[in-house]
């Protein structure tokens, strides 16, 4: 079994979800964790629940680019990051709008782009790093009203090969994960606009939906050393869903 | 909001669908081309005429156009 013991990473979008639990499983392996995330009461119940370590939390808008300047300013270096915050939208193609791209890539694309370059510039990874970029099965299909978020997604996985190319003479790695459909708050949202039941959709899953663990397994294990010889890769995790 | 405007816009989600065959007293969950996707547009119709958030189970506790356009108004 391999050692995050002491490790300091940093989970966006800890405050829900697959971060909140890839926060707590990083803590159970004696790593020490930094949440971000928007609202700051919802940080402070994780690192509340999370096992003994020096855990941290900030509160602030990743779309906003002071906020994130402020955050930089107060790091020292991290072992790896996941770049985990993001939001779903729903629109079909004909309803498109500047206002309606931004939203999501500002949040989805943009919101990870520009903090992993403050980082970058900043020298806030160390040598050997990892970094872990959650991008979505979506990205790979052609669900009805999801062209938005799948190009955000999408724009993700491409954007984490260059990193992994530029960044490999310093051996700090860059990997996706794409995952199918996760039980977290973020699908409540899916399910107020399906007229398909969540229930019947998990028939297209051999192996049923996944649990936020179930993610969180395979980010310990890309951020950890074992994983070493990984970089610029788009792993897919979906109970079988694109076996079909 | 006027109902002739808003069967009008309704109907405009539809491609394959004579918007003349559509009027508040439909029930839309039987029309051939309804889909999730069509469903999703009547969303998107509704968010960006009235600024008004419909959800899937508003469709599935709707019948005709008219139930929708009541559930919209009270959200007004
Ligand atoms: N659940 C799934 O089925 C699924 C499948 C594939 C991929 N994913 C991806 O997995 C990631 C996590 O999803 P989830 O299901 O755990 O969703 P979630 O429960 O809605 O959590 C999203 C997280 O992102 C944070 N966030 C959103 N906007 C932010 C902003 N502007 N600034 C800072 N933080 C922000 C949220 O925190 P605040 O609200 O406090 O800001 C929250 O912690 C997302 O990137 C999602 O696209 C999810």
């Amino acid at each position: 079994m391999f050692s995050l013991q002491d490790k300091r990473f940093l989970v966006t979008g800890g405050s829900s979800g697959i971060g909140r639990q890839i926060s707590i499983h990083l803590g159970q392996q004696g790593a020490q964790v930094t949440l971000v995330g928007r609202n700051l009461e919802r940080l402070q119940n994780v690192t509340a629940e999370m096992k003994d370590g020096n855990h941290k939390c900030f509160s602030f808008d990743l779309t906003k680019q002071n906020e994130v300047a402020a955050f930089i300013k107060q790091q020292i270096p991290f072992d790896g990051i996941v770049f985990n915050a993001g939001i779903v939208d729903y629109l079909p193609i004909k309803f498109m709008s500047d206002e309606k791209i931004n939203k999501v890539f500002d949040v989805n694309f943009k919101g990870a782009v520009l903090l992993c370059q403050q980082l970058i510039k900043n020298k806030l990874i160390t040598k050997g790093g990892s970094l872990v970029f959650i991008s979505s099965i979506s990205s790979k299909l052609g669900i009805p009203g999801t062209a938005l978020y799948a190009a955000s997604k999408a724009a993700i996985c491409a954007y984490s090969k260059v990193v992994a190319s530029e960044l490999a003479a310093q051996k700090i790695r860059a990997n996706c994960i794409c995952p199918g459909i996760v039980i977290t708050p973020m699908t409540a949202n899916a399910e107020d606009v399906s007229t398909t039941s969540l229930e019947d959709a998990e028939k297209e899953y051999p192996l049923g939906y996944g649990r936020p663990e179930d993610v969180s397994a395979l980010v310990t294990y890309l951020l950890s050393d074992e994983s070493r010889w990984m970089t610029g890769t788009d792993l897919i995790l979906d109970g079988g869903l694109t076996l079909k | 909001m006027k109902e002739n405007d808003f069967v009008k816009n309704f109907a405009l989600q539809f491609d394959e669908t004579d918007p003349e065959s559509i009027s508040l007293s439909t029930n839309f969950k039987d029309l051939e081309e309804w889909s999730s996707l069509v469903a999703l547009s009547v969303m998107a119709m509704v968010d960006e005429e009235y600024g008004v958030r419909i959800t899937a189970d508003d469709f599935k506790n709707s019948s005709t156009l008219a139930d929708v356009f009541e559930t919209i108004k009270k959200r007004l």
